[in-house]
């Protein structure tokens, strides 16, 4: 293992460059290059997009247009995701053999010094297997990994702010209901460093921070070194590959069902056509469990109190058809729920619809 | 044969380093993921092919799969024309290859081109299951296969 760790400072680069970097990086990696950390931070606001996404089918390019939000593919995996100078990306690229084959090993060396940073300044920080950073159930960073060249390569980032209202209007979503449950789910349960101790820390103090905890973990100095020739030719060419429509439009076939807040929460919405009418249901699930629901519709379902009365008993509920019938029949009886070609097994039937969606046919 | 789940077909032949089986049937082969590498990516999440007809280089990319936490390259073992890709299997149920690796899972058919000069790193049989054992080992690995 080489002894020492090229750190890559560079904050105030332009939103692509904030990319391409850590992809120039890996893919000039030879086996003479050190094991490299990038830290970056971009001087601008943009959207990034996961490998396999489908930038027209996933992001509001409307909107971004409107707001002069460049989108950018990257090579690593995931949902979109909105970004600017109020994250500190820590890129790592190494060699294969200077990290732990198995990816959950290599994410805890990953998120270790992520996690040693955030309570050394206070904030009472863990490692959500495999690959989230969660304070208190709430995330504050993502990760991924990915192969480029002969580099293998983790991403992530120190939050300071994390614009969540951009994020929800930046997703192509199919109600602007749903938009609203983005925004309210990523304030539920999303978080930052801002937000956790009152006041943005000093960016140069947490750089500091974060080199001594790398340095700690990998047990190696952390020298910070500039990137060589290659590395930055590697970029531009990298730079244009990015902003060309070949690569942007690209067809993707992620499938993803519904938006991911974090390892335990998703958001779902579906509808499904019964006799009574369509039911529309906007479900957030928590560790297989309703969080929060809200149907709507073109259905008839009194007394008119019922329908929230409907919502709130779900809450809580485990997510199978079982409990979710018995408790439906149960609201149906109690509240003395009339409605016209719509059944309990119609309502559980939707909602499983959006938790585990049917198979095409 | 088995090793820690691993199942490893002595009628196929291997490049161990890249974690690819292959099968060889004249002029072409059929390249995928091995037991070892499908369960070292996790489940498969997307996977685009490069294109049919293209010359690709020993080393370098045929496909790219994602999962769940990884992206990464499915790698040529040795420089092939691409001839057919598994697309529609894929299109159909994305866990293919974390299902049944060695049968509808493959990934590509390709056609060596220069396969004398580039060969010497293959190995099949009894020679392919010892040195599996000893890279599951070495990776600490238990294989896991989705099932319906």
């Amino acid at each position: 293992m080489s002894k020492k760790i090229r750190l890559l400072y560079m904050e105030d680069v332009s939103p692509l460059r904030s990319q391409t970097v850590y992809h120039a990086v890996g893919y000039a990696m030879t086996k003479d290059t050190p094991n490299t950390i990038i830290m970056v931070s971009p001087n601008g606001p943009y959207v990034s997009i996961g490998y396999h996404q489908d930038m027209q089918k996933e992001v509001d390019l409307e909107y971004c247009e409107k707001h002069n939000l460049p989108v950018y593919r990257r090579e690593v995996g995931g949902g979109a995701v909105f970004l600017d100078n109020g994250q500190l990306f820590t890129q790592w690229i190494f060699h294969k053999e200077d990290l732990p084959a198995s990816l959950e090993e290599r994410f805890k060396l990953y998120i270790d010094p992520l996690v040693a940073t955030y309570q050394e300044l206070g904030i009472n920080a863990m490692h959500r297997p495999i690959n989230d950073v969660h304070v208190e159930g709430k995330k504050i960073g993502g990760t991924g990994a990915a192969q480029m060249g002969i580099a293998e390569i983790l991403v992530g980032s120190l939050m300071y702010t994390f614009d969540k209202k951009t994020m929800s209007q930046v997703l192509k979503v199919p109600s602007e209901k749903m938009r609203d449950k983005i925004f309210e789910s990523l304030e539920a349960y999303m978080t930052t460093m801002t937000e956790q101790l009152g006041s943005t820390p000093d960016r140069a103090e947490v750089k500091d921070l974060y080199m001594k905890k790398v340095s700690e973990a990998l047990g190696m100095e952390v020298y910070e070194g500039e990137w060589t020739e290659e590395e930055e030719a590697m970029a531009k060419e990298i730079d244009e590959r990015f902003v060309s429509d070949e690569w942007l439009y690209q067809k993707g076939q992620l499938k993803q069902q519904g938006v991911k807040i974090h390892q335990d929460v998703h958001l779902v919405e579906t509808a499904f056509k019964s006799q009574g009418g369509l039911i529309r249901i906007i479900a957030r699930l928590r560790e297989g469990r309703i969080d929060d629901i809200s149907f709507s519709g073109d259905f008839t379902l009194l007394p008119v109190f019922a329908l929230g009365a409907l919502e709130q008993s779900l809450r809580g509920v485990s997510a199978t058809p079982e409990t979710l019938q018995s408790k439906i029949e149960e609201a149906y009886y109690r509240l003395n729920i009339q409605s016209p070609g719509v059944t309990p097994t119609d309502f559980t039937t939707a909602i499983m619809n959006a938790v585990t969606p049917p198979q095409a046919a | 044969m088995i090793y820690y789940a691993c199942d490893i077909p002595e009628d196929l032949t291997y490049d161990i380093e890249r974690d690819v089986w292959i099968r060889f049937d004249g002029d072409v082969a059929t390249l995928g993921m091995t037991d070892v590498a499908q369960t070292r990516c996790g489940k498969f999440a997307a996977i685009s092919f490069r294109d049919v007809g293209k010359v690709v280089k020993q080393g370098k990319t045929l496909a790219t799969v994602e999962s769940a936490k990884w992206v990464g390259p499915f790698p040529a073992p040795f420089t092939c024309e691409i001839l057919e890709v598994n697309a529609d299997t894929f299109a159909k149920d994305i866990l293919t290859a974390n299902k049944e690796p060695y049968t509808d899972g493959w990934i590509v058919k390709v056609r060596p081109t220069d396969l004398e000069a580039e060969r010497g790193h293959l190995v099949t049989g009894e020679e392919a299951f010892e040195k599996y054992k000893a890279r599951i080992q070495e990776l600490k690995v238990n294989c896991l296969r989705c099932i319906d």
